[in-house]
């Protein structure tokens, strides 16, 4: 059942203190190719720090992280990118004062090759024609001279996670991606991210539990850095220790 | 050995000492200045510089140098409080507020120095050290004034200390450069605290400025000459931490004043900028970043 | 909203084109010389000027110390003039390969820091160089090097004398302008989009694929190489150089030339160093505290239009803008 080769991104006894606080404590999660994982947990679980560890954004203090059977542990982000890992953020984190084209042209840039830095923006087609296709695909088309700052919250997260998507990424950790967003907005994001667990393997955090139960093929539930279940939505949602940890919560 | 260690090394690491206390006061400004309100104050040497032209005015005006060290503080805090509440805080709500706030301090040294040169003219002047002649120290010579220096110095700066962590002012200060909103919250009046310590800040460079004046002489350039070092001791201290400014400031006259027995003047500030860019390059957070760390 | 700056910049370009080609023109034909130095004195401020603005107002590196380069061009000049050949072209060629080194081998120091701290490294940098300068024996220590020759540049049209005003004019016009034609390329690149992204969130830049230290250290070399050719041109005009041209004063003043011209337009700075240089030559006739009042007028800027000329033109044009549209809907 869990097949080896079928492990796009393993985390094997990540550990990460500041100072006295132990943040993630010996953490090891392995995510299946393709489909929707998610990890859920209550407030200070972990959930955003283990992202930053997956991600490379901080280094562990122990432990490993593989994509694909490769060791990433001290890769920088921009390096993992170019393993396939792409991750958004739960606090936007996009270029504000450059308008949505921009962002999602210079989100692109990297599939040209390097010497396209130094040529005048037309040569860059590849990263212009990505740019376009991410417009339409996320409803942006209207609002691409605008700038990022300009956007509405729900535009905003849109585009955040339409830069994540701009290089097609074969790992896709998103960060809280309906953070703030109208029911609406959710609901559409949710139909996105499925559609996207159909050819890329996608990681994520989320607070809306029902989403979560919605969307995913495996749940990881992490409560004070440590991992305190996994395994199918259903499986989750039963499990006693979960429930305990979100303390009467209404998983059910 | 032992005599060279006393009549060669002693005078220097003494007479680097007496620099040292007041760099520390300078440092001590500028820190405080970031620590809590997150400005870099480009014309922080420009206030030292005031407090030096001010004391040389007022005992000019038959004033002594004791009531100077009182008056030229006093005077400089409204200008200070002034600056921050018209000045600096229009700039605070912009994103990029940290460069134009470096600019907006900048375009003041600017005013300011070129205000010394019209009021005062561009020639040093020197005036007399309040306290003269000399006393033995441990074997050595030393002018009472230097000696003087040191003792006051290490008073005043152990009062900033009490005055920050010991007082009921300095929790508000420090409340209020941990957590602006919480502290508003809580009714303490954020703004006029600001100010305040902009002032305060200021008022210890001029303090500086009135203590050093008898030894380096008063000109409208001395604040720009001085600044890069007051910078250097905050930046390899910690911006932000009044035990780093103390260390620091210590450490780098000391380099300074020993280096000049091995190596030509022209170099020592080349010397204590190569430190800094050093610490920059290695350790950007300093010896002990942050004032929350003390 | 774009647009307007774009064509606000535009404007600016054109009117300042304009200006010089009047300029040259009534001044030849009236045989000025005093004018025709002082544009030409623009210019070359304007050049550094620029670099100031490529690091501030593109990548968001505030550089106090661009004085260093200024000055290393302008030495650099003089000795090859001097020493080697009378050869405009062979001062420029190799003041603008040494100081890609120099800027190249400073930014392995600059760049391990940014904001306060970087604009602390490079006032620094300029400090220490100018302080070892004024020391020099070898290059006339504080009274500088005088005596560069008059240059005779050769020219399709045949050897010219830059003792002319109105030619040395329009060629520091040229040189300016091509220097500001390669800025302005780099910024139509994916790496002038790049500074751009550093500026406006540089921790995303990792994220999308970039090191932020490889852009940053090409527009760092870039300022170098733009400030240098510009002091290049510094002896040229005045026969001399001096440490000054590395004093604080002259990084502080090229600050303040581009942020009163408008900050990141490129053309701005240019706009402010001709604005500034006319200025201080007005006001030197009465005072030679001119310091006093630009500083003030520096202020007054930071405070109610930071973004300077520019961005107030910009601010009309849109006023215009709207004013149309509502005319239009009646």
């Amino acid at each position: 059942m869990n097949n080896a080769h079928s492990i796009i991104l393993e985390a094997k006894g990540l550990s990460k203190r500041f100072g006295g606080l132990i943040a993630v404590d010996e953490v090891s999660i392995a995510v299946q190719k393709l489909g929707v994982t998610s990890i859920i947990g209550p407030n200070g679980a972990g959930k955003s720090t283990l992202f930053n560890l997956l991600s490379g954004t901080f280094l562990p203090d122990n432990g490993a992280v593989h994509i694909d059977g490769v060791d990433v542990t001290r890769l920088s982000p921009e390096g993992r990118l170019f393993c396939g890992m792409a991750r958004s953020f739960q606090i936007t984190n996009l270029f504000f004062d450059l308008t949505v084209m921009d962002n999602l042209r210079i989100a692109s840039q990297v599939l040209e090759p390097r010497s396209h830095l130094y040529l005048p923006l037309g040569k860059s087609e590849i990263a212009l024609k990505r740019a376009n296709e991410l417009l339409e695909e996320f409803g942006l088309e209207e609002s691409r001279d605008q700038l990022a700052g300009a956007l509405s919250h729900g535009q905003q997260r849109r585009l955040e996670i339409a830069v994540t998507l701009a290089t097609k990424p074969k790992l896709l950790l998103l960060d809280e991606p309906t953070q703030g967003m109208s029911q609406v907005d959710t609901h559409e994001t949710a139909d996105l991210i499925k559609r996207v667990g159909l050819n890329t393997t996608v990681l994520l955090i989320e607070h809306d539990v029902d989403l979560v139960m919605d969307l995913s093929k495996t749940v990881f539930v992490m409560a004070q850095g440590r991992k305190l279940a996994e395994g199918t939505p259903a499986e989750v949602r039963k499990n006693p220790l979960v429930q305990a940890a979100y303390f009467g919560e209404e998983l059910a | 050995m032992l005599e060279a260690l006393q009549y060669i090394y002693t005078p220097q690491v003494i007479n680097g000492l007496s620099i040292g206390v007041a760099v520390i006061l300078m440092a001590l400004g500028l820190t405080i200045i970031f620590g809590l309100l997150d400005v870099i104050n480009m014309s922080h040497g420009e206030f030292y510089a005031a407090g030096a032209f001010i004391s040389v005015t007022l005992m000019a005006m038959g004033i002594s140098f004791w009531l100077c060290l009182l008056l030229v503080p006093l005077l400089l805090i409204p200008i200070g409080f002034a600056m921050e509440r018209l000045l600096i805080q229009k700039v605070f709500h912009y994103k990029d507020r940290h460069i134009l706030t470096l600019l907006l301090t900048f375009g003041v040294a600017m005013v300011l120095e070129d205000a010394y040169k019209i009021i005062w003219g561009a020639n040093p002047i020197k005036p007399s050290a309040p306290i003269s002649g000399a006393s033995e120290f441990l074997g050595v010579m030393f002018p009472n004034y230097r000696l003087f220096l040191m003792g006051f110095g290490a008073i005043l700066i152990f009062c900033v200390w009490a005055v920050i962590y010991k007082t009921q002012i300095g929790a508000i200060v420090r409340a209020a450069a941990y957590d602006k909103e919480m502290s508003s919250s809580l009714g303490i009046p954020v703004m006029r605290v600001y100010a305040l310590t902009f002032a305060f800040g200021i008022a210890l460079a001029g303090l500086a400025g009135v203590l050093l004046a008898p030894i380096y002489s008063v000109f409208p350039t001395m604040g720009r000459d001085f600044i890069l070092m007051a910078f250097s001791v905050v930046i390899v201290g910690g911006l932000g931490s009044i035990k780093g400014a103390v260390v620091a400031g210590l450490l780098l006259t000391q380099l300074q004043s020993i280096s000049s027995l091995f190596i030509s003047p022209v170099w020592s500030d080349p010397l204590v900028f190569s430190v800094m860019v050093l610490v920059l390059m290695f350790k950007p957070a300093g010896l002990y970043g942050g004032m929350k760390n003390a | 909203m774009l647009n307007t700056k774009a064509r606000a910049i535009r404007l600016v370009e054109l009117v300042l084109l304009g200006s010089a080609a009047a300029l040259f023109i009534v001044g030849t034909y009236l045989g000025d010389t005093f004018f025709l130095r002082l544009a030409t004195e623009s210019l070359i401020f304007g050049g550094l000027a620029l670099s100031v603005d490529l690091l501030l107002g593109v990548v968001g590196l505030l550089s106090l110390g661009q004085a260093l380069y200024f000055g290393f061009g302008a030495y650099l000049s003089a000795l090859i003039l001097k020493e080697l050949a009378s050869s405009f072209a062979l001062a420029i060629l190799i003041v603008t390969i040494a100081s890609a080194i120099l800027g190249w081998v400073a930014s392995f120091i600059a760049l391990r820091s940014k904001g306060v701290y970087f604009a602390l490294i490079t006032f620094g940098l300029a400090q220490v160089a100018a302080k070892v300068v004024y020391n020099t024996r070898s290059l006339g220590a504080s009274d500088g090097m005088m005596g560069v020759p008059i240059l005779q540049i050769w020219t399709p049209f045949g050897l010219i004398d830059t003792s002319h005003p109105g030619i040395f004019f329009l060629i520091c016009l040229l040189t300016i302008s091509i220097l500001y034609g390669i800025l302005k390329y780099f910024l139509s690149t994916p790496t002038g989009s790049l500074w751009l992204a550093i500026q406006s969130n540089e921790n995303r830049l990792a994220y999308i694929g970039y090191k932020s230290k490889g852009p940053k250290q090409v527009a760092f070399i870039l300022a170098a190489v733009v400030a240098a050719v510009s002091g290049a041109l510094y002896p040229m005009l005045r026969g001399f150089v001096s440490p000054e041209l590395m004093f604080f004063s002259v990084s502080g003043n090229a600050v303040v030339t581009v942020v009163l011209g408008g900050v990141g337009t490129l053309i701005g700075p240019i706009l402010g160093s001709v604005l500034l240089t006319s200025f201080k030559s007005v006001i030197g006739t009465w005072t030679s505290h001119h310091h006093i009042v630009i500083g003030l007028i520096f202020v007054a800027i930071v405070i109610s239009a930071p973004k300077g000329l520019i961005g107030l033109i910009v601010t009309r044009m849109n006023k215009v803008d709207a004013k149309k549209e509502e005319g239009k809907h009646e």
